[in-house]
Order: C-alpha cells, then sequence, then structure tokens
C-alpha cells in the first residue's frame, strides 16, 4: 500500500466522519429544539390546567380566573365544518387529478396545490372576510371554517394524490379487467386501499387548521360568551391566545401557555393517531 | 291646616307613585323587547376592561350577550363602516371621510365614558408618580429629541430622583387607535413641533420606536422593555400596577392620571349636541391633561327592527346604570350633562324613520 493510498484512505475515513458528526448534530439540534418547545409549553402551562379551566368561560378584563371552554369548543366546531367543507373538495380534486389521468392534469393540480400552501393564513382570512363576512355582513363561525377549509384544501389534494399513488396499478387492472366501472373501482377499490393513508392527510390538515390564529382574526372574530350558532362570531383556541400573549395581564399570560399547551396536547393525539394508521397500513 | 296637610301628603303619595311607576320602567327599559339575544360590537381597547365588566353585568341582567372585540378604534370604525358589527367604539372622532365611508349612513357619537391616559414607564426602582414631566418634555421624548432618561431637560424636572443612563424606548400603538387620537391630539396642542411634525390621527407617522397592538399591547411592552416609556388607559396601569409620571395641566399642577383628573377635565361648561369634543390639556386646575370622552358608535338609521332596539337599549343602560361600574376600574362617569346630551343622541336613533326610544 502506497503512502498516496493511505493518505486518500484516512481522508476518506475523515470526511466520513465529518458528514456523520453533521448529521447527528443536526438530528440533535431539531429533537432540541423541538423538546425546548414541548417542554417550555409544559412548564409554563401546566400549572394553569384544571378542570374548571376546561368547563368555565372567560372572566371580564383583569378580574382572574375563567376558562377557555368556549374556545374549545369552538376551536372543535370551527375545524370541524371546515374539514366537512375542505374533505370532498381536496379528495376529489385528487382522485380527478389521479385517476382520470392525463398528461398535464395531476401536476397542474399538484402544482396549483404547492402554490396554495405557500399563500399566508392571514391572507386566506382575509380572503373569507370579503367573501364571506361582507356579504353575510356579520363575523360568523362559518366564515372561520371556510377559511380554515382554504388552508386544508391544498394539504389534502397533495397528500390523497401521495396516497392514490401508493394503490399499485395491479389493482386497478384487476378490478377493470372484472367488467367494474371505474367509479366504482375508485369508490370500492382505489379508496379503501389507501383509506389509512388519506386518513394522515385529513390529521395533517386538522392539526394545522387548529393551530392558526391569523385566519381567525377577521372570520370567526372571538366571544366571550357561549356560541353555537355558525351564523355569530365564536371564540377560537388560538385566536384567544393571540389575544391573551399580548396584553399585559399576567394571569392571562398563563392561560395563553396553558391554552398553548391544550393544543399542543390536541395535535399530539392527532399525529399519533396518523402514526397508528401508518403502521397498520405497513403491518397490512 | 289640615287641607293643606293632606293635599301636601296626597301630592307625596302621587309623587311616589310616579316615582316608583318610572324606576319599573327604567329597569324595563334597560333591556332589549324584541327578543335580540346578542350583539356584536368592535373597537376601543380603552373601553375594554369597563366594556367587559359592563356586558358581563348586562348579560346577567337581560340575558343578552354583547360580545365585544377590542381591536383598536380604527377597526372598530373600519367594521362599523363595513356594517359587519352591531356598533362600534372610539375614543377619537371620526373624520369627515371617515364618516362618508360609512356604508350605513350617519353615525352618532355617544359618549359612554371618560378616561385618563397615564404615561408609563420601566425604570427599575423609580416609583409610581415619582416622574415630573412638563408637555415639552414629554412632546420631546416622542418627538426623538430627548433620547436618554437622565437627559438635563428630564433632570431638572425630577432633581431629586437618580435616574439611570437608559435609552429612553418609546412605545406607540402599531393600529389605528383612540388612545393615540386623544395622546397625539394632547401633544398637537402643547406643542408646535409636534402639531406641524406629526399632528392628530388614529394612526400618525410616529417619529419613533417601538409599535404595541391595542393598549394590551403597548402596555405589555412597557412592561418588558427596561427604559421604555408608553401611553395607555388608566385601568390597564392600575391592573398591572404600572408606575406613571406626573404630567404637568395647563394650569401648572403636575397632576398624576385619576378618574378625577379625567371627570375634571371631561367637565365642560357648554357641551355640543353631538358630543364630538376633545377635553384634552383642559383649563380646569383639577384635570389630568390626557383626558378624553370615549364614545359608542351607532348608526342613526338601523336597517333591523329588533338589533337597533337592542342597540338602543344597551346605550341607555350604558350611560344610566352601566355607569356604576366606572369607578372601579378608574373610568370617569359622565355627569348628568353629558348623560342628558349622551340621551338625546340615542333618542334620534331610529328605525324606518320611527325613533326606537321615543318613550323614556
Amino acid at each position: 500500500m502506497g503512502a498516496g493510498e493511505k493518505i486518500r484512505l484516512i481522508r476518506r475515513s475523515l470526511v466520513d466522519k465529518a458528514a456523520l458528526g453533521f448529521m447527528v448534530i443536526s438530528t440533535v439540534l431539531t429533537i432540541c429544539v423541538l423538546g425546548l418547545i414541548l417542554g417550555y409549553v409544559i412548564i409554563q402551562g401546566s400549572g394553569y390546567i384544571n378542570w374548571s379551566f376546561l368547563t368555565s368561560l372567560p372572566t371580564p378584563v383583569g378580574e382572574g380566573g375563567g376558562g377557555i371552554a368556549n374556545a374549545l369548543v369552538g376551536s372543535l366546531i370551527v375545524v370541524g365544518i371546515a374539514s366537512l367543507m375542505a374533505v370532498p373538495i381536496g379528495v376529489g380534486a385528487a382522485v380527478f387529478a389521479n385517476e382520470y389521468r392525463s398528461r398535464w392534469l395531476g401536476w397542474f393540480v399538484r402544482f396549483l396545490a404547492d402554490v396554495f400552501t405557500g399563500v399566508p393564513a392571514i391572507v386566506v382570512g382575509l380572503f373569507a372576510y370579503a367573501m364571506v363576512v361582507q356579504p353575510m355582513g356579520s363575523f360568523s363561525a362559518f366564515s372561520g371554517s371556510v377559511a380554515y377549509a382554504f388552508l386544508m384544501i391544498p394539504i389534502l389534494v397533495i397528500s390523497a394524490q401521495e396516497a392514490l399513488r401508493l394503490v399499485p396499478n395491479s389493482i386497478r387492472e384487476a378490478s377493470l379487467a372484472l367488467g367494474v366501472p371505474v367509479w366504482k373501482t375508485i369508490l370500492r377499490i382505489v379508496l379503501p386501499t389507501c383509506s389509512r393513508a388519506l386518513m394522515t392527510g385529513l390529521l395533517l390538515a386538522f392539526a394545522r387548521a387548529l393551530g392558526e390564529a391569523s385566519p381567525m382574526l377577521f372570520t370567526a372574530f372571538g366571544n366571550s360568551f357561549w356560541n353555537v350558532d355558525l351564523t355569530k362570531p365564536i371564540a377560537t383556541v388560538p385566536l384567544v391566545i393571540y389575544r391573551y400573549a399580548v396584553a399585559p395581564y399576567d394571569d392571562w399570560h398563563a392561560q395563553a401557555w396553558a391554552a398553548s399547551l391544550i393544543l399542543v396536547f390536541i395535535v399530539l393525539i392527532a399525529s399519533s393517531l396518523t402514526r397508528l394508521a401508518f403502521r397498520s397500513r405497513l403491518d397490512d | 291646616m289640615k287641607s293643606w296637610y293632606l293635599k301636601n301628603v296626597g301630592l307625596g303619595l302621587v309623587a311616589l307613585i310616579m316615582l316608583s311607576g318610572q324606576a319599573a320602567q327604567a329597569a324595563a327599559g334597560d333591556c332589549p323587547t324584541k327578543g335580540v339575544k346578542e350583539l356584536t360590537g368592535a373597537g376601543s381597547t380603552f373601553d375594554f376592561p369597563l366594556f367587559s365588566k359592563m356586558f358581563d353585568e348586562y348579560n346577567k341582567l337581560c340575558g343578552v350577550k354583547v360580545n365585544y372585540q377590542s381591536i383598536g378604534s380604527g377597526g372598530g370604525i373600519r367594521q362599523l363602516q363595513e356594517m359587519t358589527v352591531d356598533f362600534g367604539a372610539s375614543d377619537g372622532i371620526m373624520t369627515e371621510q371617515q364618516l362618508a365611508q360609512a356604508k350605513g349612513g350617519p353615525v352618532l357619537h355617544v359618549p359612554v365614558t371618560a378616561g385618563a391616559e397615564a404615561v408609563v414607564y420601566n425604570l427599575p426602582g423609580i416609583a409610581r408618580g415619582a416622574i415630573k414631566l412638563t408637555p415639552d418634555v414629554l412632546a420631546d421624548i416622542y418627538l426623538k429629541k430627548i433620547t436618554k432618561w437622565d437627559d438635563q431637560h428630564i433632570k431638572a424636572l425630577n432633581p431629586n430622583v437618580s435616574l439611570p443612563n437608559l435609552d429612553i424606548a418609546v412605545v406607540h400603538r402599531s393600529d389605528g387607535s383612540g388612545t393615540t387620537y386623544i395622546f397625539t391630539d394632547y401633544l398637537s396642542k402643547v406643542s408646535k413641533d409636534w402639531s406641524d411634525k406629526v399632528g392628530t390621527a388614529t394612526s400618525v407617522n410616529w417619529p419613533g420606536d417601538i409599535g404595541g397592538a391595542g393598549n394590551e399591547g403597548v402596555a405589555n411592552q412597557v412592561r418588558q422593555i427596561p427604559g421604555a416609556i408608553g401611553y395607555v388607559e388608566l385601568a390597564y396601569a392600575m391592573q398591572n400596577n404600572m408606575p406613571w409620571a406626573l404630567v404637568r395641566n395647563k394650569a401648572g399642577t403636575f397632576m398624576p392620571p385619576s378618574l378625577e383628573g379625567a371627570a375634571a377635565a371631561a367637565d365642560v361648561q357648554s357641551l355640543p349636541d353631538d358630543m364630538k369634543v376633545m377635553v384634552t390639556n383642559s383649563a380646569n386646575q383639577y384635570a389630568y391633561p390626557i383626558s378624553g370622552f370615549s364614545w359608542m358608535l351607532i348608526y342613526a338609521d338601523q336597517k333591523d327592527a329588533a338589533r337597533g332596539d337592542a342597540v338602543a337599549h344597551l346605550a341607555w343602560w350604558m350611560i344610566h346604570d352601566g355607569q356604576k361600574y366606572s369607578k372601579a376600574l378608574l373610568y370617569a362617569p359622565l355627569a348628568p350633562a353629558a348623560v342628558q346630551k349622551a340621551e338625546s343622541l340615542i333618542r334620534q336613533v331610529k328605525v324606518a324613520n320611527k325613533p326606537i326610544l321615543a318613550g323614556n
């Protein structure tokens, strides 16, 4: 073995170790940041969480106490209705682009969805304000749902397209060869096959919408009272966090942290469900 | 003699019956009569501590949920113009241009309270009321001419305070704000430089530093930044134990912000009928100079009979029974003269050209 070759070997192993070290550091940093955020939210928020925080209404400014019951219910209503609006559209668009194939259509829909995900959430909120709030003459839970639905659709389109691509063509061909019409093949064979992956997409979109405050500023608007009427303003958790966090009251800061922790908790449950869905798909 | 006695007792009884009848009527007259169970309002953050207390009580009294969102007077005016709310609230007077853009026609400015704006600061170790400021010095701080706390002009006013060599971080509102309107109206009155360079508006071209959204945001920024100075409605300063400066009024006395000072400023001899009046830099010797009315903004011509009815009754309650929640939050209750003017303004609220509260 010549000296030159030895040096080259040493150099290679050094480069290898440096690259590996860099990746390890990156991974550790990523986990650290995530851990820091989670840890900080838990430390700051857990002190305030109790039954009354979850079940009572906000108190007048500066009086202290009170809870986020109306915002929790409001968030679930607004995001729930948004999902009902977004899922048929998002999944429908993906099915259309993917199953009724043309060379450019799938690419085009995907391109549009990609662009759409880049639209800032506040712009989506203003759009919903102009489209729904102004014509209706009132802020409303419904307008909030429309705003969230716009946020969810591109995520759903992209994830549904990915899901549909996972379905082997041989399965479609088998179904078609037996004389099953295309629409029935899609409904009975293709969608059930990738249902868990579709579910993953829905949960991602759900989690995204659940944490967005800015689309709510000029749509759902907030409410200090109970409301379940879709045509009236409604409180949502992210908006409450935003309002409380910028206010000067220490009590509100604590409540904002606690509400953040609750949000993280809900999102955590959602992503755990996603993981479960993934795992069972691989098990199949 | 006997007949005189009887007559007077009789009169007294009649008066008593009339009074009790009136009282019952007033209580009933406070609640909406056409079944509206919720209203939406938006605007002034200056009013928010008072409004959230008032509306909490109003819900207990009438079972009507008044959802008030403190998005700033500028936002309140904007949403009123767009008719997305039942009423707005502002501490600044709407400009001609803003009025022209109101889609629902003429807008009434019904005064609902008066308040003082505390000049708050964050100087470690320096107590509430320890710092004295003259109008010029305050204007120069906001003009960024005075940039250090130990500037000779501030030192000269506060010889006994050990002022730190700290940069002054000027905090102002980032959103359209009635609190800003009052503050800039005051500075324009006391400083020619200010009125030439900056002027009076809900949102101005600030010479410096940091913006905060809402009274909430300004209070929060001042609490976070050592060396900061800001202006917030007194309730925010009080609720957060923030130190405030004494400001010299027109009569030459250094005044702390107080509800009495605001009330003295609002005690104007001849209030205009439309109540669009700024009371900053009052000549009253007991007045706190950075004080002002705050108004509920209501369309004179209500489109919806039931909602119009509810808004008018709410406003009526706020200027009467609602006033009792002012003092605890350091707002100045409306003086009888202002209440009278407010009453006649509320009587102008109409549905299809018929006044809603003609009976009251």
